[in-house]
């Protein structure tokens, strides 16, 4: 029997390792060639940094890049606060009132982005508000806000109501027991949540092609312009860096939480997390 | 429920009010937003999906039901058909893809269980959109695939692009790992005793694979199903980039109405359209899944 | 003896009633806490005592019924301003801060200065052996070392009284006894009233001054160990605490006839008259099979099962048709495993007529 264990399933490791190849090759392919020194992305035939270098000097793609980040910045900000406060409130109000607030929060999780899309383009346009990178921040926040809830609700579960009322019987208003302990104690499921929040958003492509305004237009959009008009090594040299950056911040998101504590890092809530 | 004296009531009603009092404020300013900005926008599309569009161009609400009826033709349907068919093709892809490698990694990996995990998220949290191109790049007709099968002489070059299997790849490659997380996760938390006890069972991996394992991760699969097939349903980037107009989706046409054709409200009706076939899908899915759980 | 008037009490009960929905939990429970008490309450789970504590520390409002600290009517004050502490089952530690951050935290709120704080959580930590850990985060501690954080963080408000929920649910048996002896010491140093929470019987009669038992939402019984040990007024206590060999039968003529050939004499009882029902209850280690002194009270019997328990044997007794005795012999020095009866033998059960205790 215990030979029958030891057996490795050969065809499901076959399938895994032809999928880590099927998954790294195209991004792999798209680095390489954004080193390429010429135009073509079929043979390489030297290396240079001159699409990098065409790059910083292409000032309406650098402003497209700070209107990114200003917006993922502000998109997280607002989704933490917000994901928080309701993540705080639905632990306490249970019962069809909780549950339905639950239910709208986790609506956008379940609603295919371009609806999401389309219905914030609409609604901006319908109060008259100009479409702007403004707009996309609040689309943005809308849609971020259930993923900080998910995050910061899961975390809670792990603090007993006990600590809280340990908080309130050493002297603590109940709004001084949040600042004082809860939030505390959540802070590596809010740096998870943020960084996951913020990669999310920065990436963000569909969202910000609906609600974005002409100028300067989030990167996601800018790249996407350019991709449809063809392939060219200038954006080979975008996507590494975009590619680069978003690793890192996921990497971090991954990382920080544990070097901060014994928190939960974000990896354990993506994937339901191992007690 | 007897109720509690007058004299208890007046005396314990303020603090409880008070406690309530903060967990509501808290409540208050999130749910006003996602109101605002989720629920009333999508009150929106439903009342322009029954508008028209001015003389000048402009949308504007009405009642009538011209766009609806506009969608109900052979080419609006073939095009919801093919939607439908190209996201049950993801998912099915999808499943046959995630299963065994999320086996490998949670059985298997050992102490790089981690570490797997982690390399198949990075790639797909960076960009969507980079990914898609990074495809378009290596499938064009100068791409390297291409020059490489020329290169061997193996064939003069494939057409990969502008059709359904390009279209359908990219849509895998961009929402497997929706399909992987879950299914990781209920294999993680799966009793490997209970392989085991069904290898005597049952006699054999193949069956104790399929009266065991399958059944005890369902709720990875159910979620997995659905994570992928909501995205893919209403995806359009795929279909841009790696397809052409005969592999168009519901998504490409609401883009094109709201962003190129600029005819609002059918856009509005087409999206309530897909909504609404979700949305059914959604509810037979879930009941089905649900008795399904609980005959076991 | 229940709930005496006191001259100094430190918590008052009155009419305390705790309903959810339809359930009553706490049911108009009256209660007087001596200052200084180790009081226990005790019972099994369910039986209201966590509920109790809740509401005394402000986390529960009740139904009906007031509460008194120290004199003071608190029953609509908030917990933050009441001057009562809490040490938590779970601990409920501030994971984010260090050792001396949690226990210093009341103070803190108080808005104690710096530097007495640090004086005083020095001194707290002094007095439950925690001086070296000031600085360790509680993730870094063991059971034992949480549940003594969690009892200076409490400690250390000098609070009018000290609520604690089953704070050595957690620990594992050995820990537990070290922890009950050293808790009874620091109370003796301190000087709080504790009000202790547990279902353990051996924790509540080892450490208390004075045990109430609960069941359903209202005391049963409330007396000093020895009191509720050997003296229980009632079936469920007698049955909760210890073992007992609980029968019931009708009183007649200072006796109660439990069968048609058993009749237990007792002396003391008064207050029924002839044909009343009553349960007659004697603790297993007043019952002798051997060296039976005058005036004992006797009964031929059988023995029909012994159990090895290392420092004493127990043995079911039938004493008569459905009737059996359990019997708990000290395994004597001079006792050999010869020595101890086995089954089949026949031996006489005797008791002297003080230990039958009588419950209506």
């Amino acid at each position: 029997m215990a030979r029958r264990v030891e057996r490795k399933p050969v065809v499901a490791v076959g399938v895994t390792i032809v999928f880590f190849a099927w998954l790294y090759l195209p991004i792999l392919a798209v680095a390489l060639f954004s080193l390429n020194d010429k135009k073509s992305l079929s043979s390489f035939s030297g290396f240079s940094l001159r699409w990098y270098d065409d790059l910083v000097h292409n000032e309406a793609l650098l402003d497209s890049l700070v209107a990114s980040l200003q917006v993922a910045a502000a998109a997280t900000l607002g989704s933490l606060v917000l994901g928080t406060m309701l993540a705080l409130g639905l632990e306490r109000i249970r019962g069809r009132r909780g549950n339905l607030i639950g239910a709208v929060t986790l609506l956008p999780l379940v609603t295919p982005e371009i609806v999401t899309g389309v219905a914030a383009l609409l609604l901006f346009t319908g109060i008259g508000l100009k479409l702007s990178l403004t707009t996309v921040v609040l689309a943005e926040i809308t849609f971020s806000i259930a993923y900080v809830t998910v995050i910061v609700r899961g975390r809670l579960a792990g603090i007993a109501l006990e600590v809280e009322e340990a908080a309130r019987d050493l002297g603590c208003t109940p709004f001084q027991a949040v600042r004082l302990v809860i939030l505390p104690m959540l802070l590596p499921a809010l740096l998870g949540a943020g960084l996951l929040v913020f990669a999310l958003v920065f990436d963000d492509f569909v969202l910000a092609f609906f609600t974005t305004g002409v100028d300067p237009q989030p990167l996601p959009v800018r790249v996407y312009s350019s991709i449809r008009f063809g392939v060219s090594p200038a954006i080979n040299a975008i996507g590494t860096l975009m590619l680069l950056a978003s690793a890192l911040l996921i990497v971090a998101a991954l990382v920080l939480p544990r070097l901060l504590g014994r928190g939960t890092s974000s990896l354990d809530l993506i994937t339901g997390g191992r007690r | 429920m007897a109720a509690p004296t007058a004299e208890a009531t007046r005396r314990t009603a303020p603090r409880s009010a008070q406690r309530t009092r903060l967990w509501a404020l808290l409540l208050a300013l999130p749910t006003a937003w996602m109101m605002t900005f989720f629920v009333s926008s999508m009150v929106i599309v439903v009342l322009l999906s029954f508008g028209r569009t001015t003389n000048d161009g402009f949308p504007a609400f009405a009642l009538r039901t011209d766009n609806y009826e506009a969608l109900w033709n052979d080419v609006y349907l073939e095009l919801f058909l093919r939607s439908l068919g190209y996201a049950l093709a993801t998912v099915a892809i999808s499943l046959l893809i995630a299963y065994p490698v999320a086996y490998v990694i949670a059985l298997h990996g050992g102490r790089y269980k981690n570490a797997l995990i982690a390399a198949i998220v990075v790639p797909f949290f960076a960009s969507y959109l980079i990914r898609m191109y990074a495809w378009k790049a290596l499938l064009s007709d100068d791409g390297l695939v291409n020059s490489a099968l020329r290169n061997l002489g193996l064939s003069d070059g494939i057409t990969f692009l502008n059709t359904s299997y390009a279209v359908v790849g990219g849509l895998v490659y961009g929402f497997v790992v929706f399909m992987i997380l879950p299914i990781y996760a209920s294999l993680e938390r799966l009793d490997t005793s209970l392989i085991e006890a069904g290898k005597d069972l049952y006699h054999g991996p193949v069956r104790t694979f399929f009266f065991v394992t399958v059944p005890a991760t369902r709720a990875g699969l159910y979620g997995g199903i659905l994570l992928v097939f909501l995205p893919a349903l209403g995806d359009f980037v795929s279909a841009q980039l790696l397809g052409g107009a005969g592999t168009f989706m519901v998504g490409n046409l609401v883009q094109q109405q709201f962003m190129e054709g600029q005819n609002w409200p059918l856009g509005s009706a087409l999206t309530v359209g897909m909504m609404t076939a979700l949305t059914v899908l959604m509810v037979a899915y879930l009941r089905a899944t649900s008795t399904q759980a609980r005959e076991l | 003896m229940s709930s005496a008037p006191t001259t100094n009490p430190s918590v008052t009960l009155r009419g305390l009633t705790k309903r959810f929905g339809g359930t009553t939990v706490v049911d108009h429970l009256d209660l007087d806490i001596e200052s200084g008490e180790f009081f226990s309450l005790l019972g099994p789970s369910g039986c209201g005592k966590t509920t109790t504590l809740r509401m005394i520390a402000g986390f529960s409002d009740p139904t009906e019924g007031t509460i008194l600290v120290g004199g003071e009517d608190v029953t609509s004050t908030p917990p933050h301003k009441r001057d009562v502490n809490t040490v938590f089952q779970s601990y409920a530690l501030f994971e984010h801060l260090d050792v001396r951050r949690n226990v210093g935290f009341g103070l803190r709120r108080k808005g104690v200065d710096r530097s007495s704080i640090d004086k005083r959580v020095a001194e707290m930590l002094e007095l439950v052996e925690l001086g070296d850990r000031a600085k360790d985060k509680p993730s870094r501690l063991s059971g034992g070392q949480r549940q003594r954080v969690a009892l200076a963080r409490a400690l250390i408000n000098q609070p009018k009284v000290l609520l604690l929920d089953e704070p050595l649910a957690a620990l594992d048996l050995k820990l537990r006894r070290a922890m009950q002896a050293e808790l009874k010491s620091i109370q003796r140093e301190v000087g709080i009233t504790f009000l202790f929470v547990t279902h353990d019987q051996d924790e509540a009669l080892s450490m208390s001054d004075r045990v109430a038992i609960m069941c359903d939402g209202v005391v049963e019984q409330c007396g000093t160990p020895e009191d509720v040990y050997e003296r229980p007024t009632s079936v469920f206590a007698a049955g909760f605490i210890g073992t007992s060999n609980l029968m019931n039968g009708l009183w007649s003529d200072g006796c109660v006839s439990v069968s048609p050939t058993v009749s237990i004499p007792a002396p003391g009882h008064q207050g029924s008259a002839d044909g009343d029902p009553v349960s007659v209850t004697v603790r297993p280690e007043k019952i002798w099979l051997t060296e039976h002194t005058p005036g004992m009270f006797r009964l031929p019997g059988t023995i029909v099962e012994t159990s090895y328990h290392g420092a004493t044997t127990q043995y079911v007794v039938s004493v008569g048709p459905d009737l059996t005795l359990t019997v708990l012999e000290q395994n004597l020095p001079r006792m050999r495993a010869e020595d101890r009866w086995s089954p089949g033998d026949r031996v006489e059960a005797g008791w002297l007529p003080e230990h039958t205790v009588v419950l209506r």
